[in-house]
């Protein structure tokens, strides 16, 4: 072991170095910035900036060693990081992507309305589709609007395009609405403009298919044409519970039966009944104002 | 450590290249959100090879060449690694610690030691900073990364003062291990 002679050398080294620290510490910060110990500093410095300008080159691929690996671990930290962003602004998108659906859904609503040949004073009643069928046949939906916000039982209700069915159980917050490609859906249409008027049902089974019976052969239909409800009302008061004027679909195909004396027009509804998210009840009959739609 | 002209020399070697490898080269490089640190690790080889005087002479002088050329308050480097070295020195005197991996936690204490010290004397001297999960990540990772680097750092340290140390404490202990001859019966000194 040590004698005393040496710790107590050993200590006083120590002392040496402790006190020199503490003194520079004293000094450097009593200075004012040009006095000695900061001018010793700067001498050393300007003597030193060559050699460490050459280190510095010299060592500039280790440094970059170092940084391409610093770099990889910060990258795979700042990849989750990323990751997390990415998720948040996916969500982000998606609900702005249905905002924009919903948007352009409630536009052509909307937009329906000012179509000439759609009737004014409906009162439409705005729901979001809640309930859908889940089979292929969609032949019912559910909307979160009931006989609390006036809608009835037989009411028309209108999508994005045209008509989408009728109201046919209501409760107080919300309604079932049977739609046209309902197998018991049936409806006067006309195709327009010449006028011809049929009974549209659909093809059950075939949401984009409805076929519009009962036109006379004498009727010449064009494809492309529109069909509207016709709205019809007898002298004995009876009448379509659509009114008239509500667009429903587009000719896709005219098939001339020859056993037959009337012709099956083939149409497409306007509304997208796959993809409904909003409808409206329209809660009154209104009055179709257009004139160029021929009378019944 | 033999007091020679040679000793010191081969002692402000060591501390000029670290320091200058320190600031000019490593110092930008940053792995795992931290920098290399060599100043503590080169002062605690000293110290580990030669003893807690010229441990803590080294950790003067290192010091005070840091704080020359980077430009920071005079002694407070300087104060710090003085400890460090004589800390480390005084560990080697006292347990004598012989085993090869050795450097590597006698570095990582070392670099601790010195973050967690030099961190303290800057709140000390009124260094406007504040102790955030930041700071304390990177001293984590400071000592991480000299702990990585203890094994080469200890080598070529050694490698350098060999020539000038007067006892050796790898050669000390490969010695202590020199394969012993035995006879048939087992016993040293007993060879037929």
């Amino acid at each position: 072991m040590y004698d005393s002679k040496v710790i107590r050398r050993r200590r006083a080294a120590l002392a040496i170095f402790v006190v020199l620290s503490l003194g520079l510490l004293t000094v450097y910060f009593g200075e004012s910035s040009g006095g000695a110990l900061h001018s010793v500093q700067r001498g050393v410095q300007a003597v030193f900036s060559p050699l460490e300008t050459g280190v510095n080159r010299a060592l500039k691929p280790v440094r970059d060693l170092f940084g391409w690996v610093g770099d990889t671990f910060e990258a795979k930290g700042e990849n989750e990081r990323l990751r997390d962003e990415v998720a948040e602004l996916r969500e982000r998108l998606g609900e702005s992507e249905t905002a924009r659906h919903d948007v352009r859904e409630l536009r052509q609503i909307v937009g329906l309305h000012e179509t000439e040949v759609f009737p004014q004073g409906t009162d439409p009643v705005g729901a979001r589709v809640i309930v859908r069928s889940p089979t292929v046949w969609y032949a019912t939906i559910g909307i979160d609007k009931g006989s609390d916000d006036g809608v009835r039982v037989d009411q028309p209700v209108i999508a994005a395009g045209g008509l989408v069915g009728k109201v046919t159980d209501v409760s107080g917050g919300s309604a079932q609405v049977t739609l046209i490609t309902d197998a018991s859906s049936a409806g006067a249409a006309q195709v327009m403009p010449n006028g011809a008027t049929g009974i549209v049902h659909p093809v059950v089974g075939k949401p984009d298919d409805l076929l519009l019976d009962y036109i006379s052969k004498g009727r010449r239909v064009t494809e492309g044409t529109t069909v509207v409800t016709s709205g019809f009302e007898t002298e004995d008061g009876r009448r379509s519970i659509f009114p008239r004027g509500i667009p429903i679909g587009r000719v896709t195909k005219v098939d001339p039966d020859e056993a037959e004396q009337f012709q099956r027009v083939h149409i497409t509804p306007l509304a997208d009944i796959r993809g409904i998210d909003y409808v409206q009840v329209l809660t009154e009959r209104g009055i179709t104002t257009q004139a160029g739609i021929p009378a019944q | 450590m033999k007091r020679t002209p040679d000793a010191y020399l081969r002692c402000a070697l060591i501390a000029v290249a670290a320091v200058l490898l320190q600031i000019s080269g490593l110092g930008s490089g940053r792995v795992l959100g931290a920098y290399v640190d060599l100043a503590p690790l080169i002062v605690a080889a000293v110290a580990i090879y030669a003893g807690a005087v010229p441990g803590a002479a080294m950790g003067f002088g290192t010091g005070l060449l840091l704080d020359l050329l980077v430009g920071q308050t005079l002694g407070a480097s300087s104060l710090v690694l003085t400890a460090v070295g004589y800390g480390v020195g005084r560990y080697r005197e006292v347990r004598d610690p012989a085993h090869g991996l050795m450097p590597i936690p006698v570095g990582a204490a070392a670099t601790l030691a010195w973050v967690v010290a030099f961190a303290a004397v800057s709140f000390m001297l009124d260094i406007g900073a504040t102790v955030s999960w930041l700071v304390l990540r990177e001293m984590v990772a400071t000592t991480l990364i000299g702990a990585l680097l203890a094994l080469p750092v200890f080598a070529i340290v050694r490698r350098v003062l060999r020539p000038v140390l007067l006892v050796d404490p790898v050669d000390l202990r490969r010695r202590r291990r020199a394969p012993r001859d035995a006879g048939p019966i087992g016993l040293r000194g007993l060879e037929v």
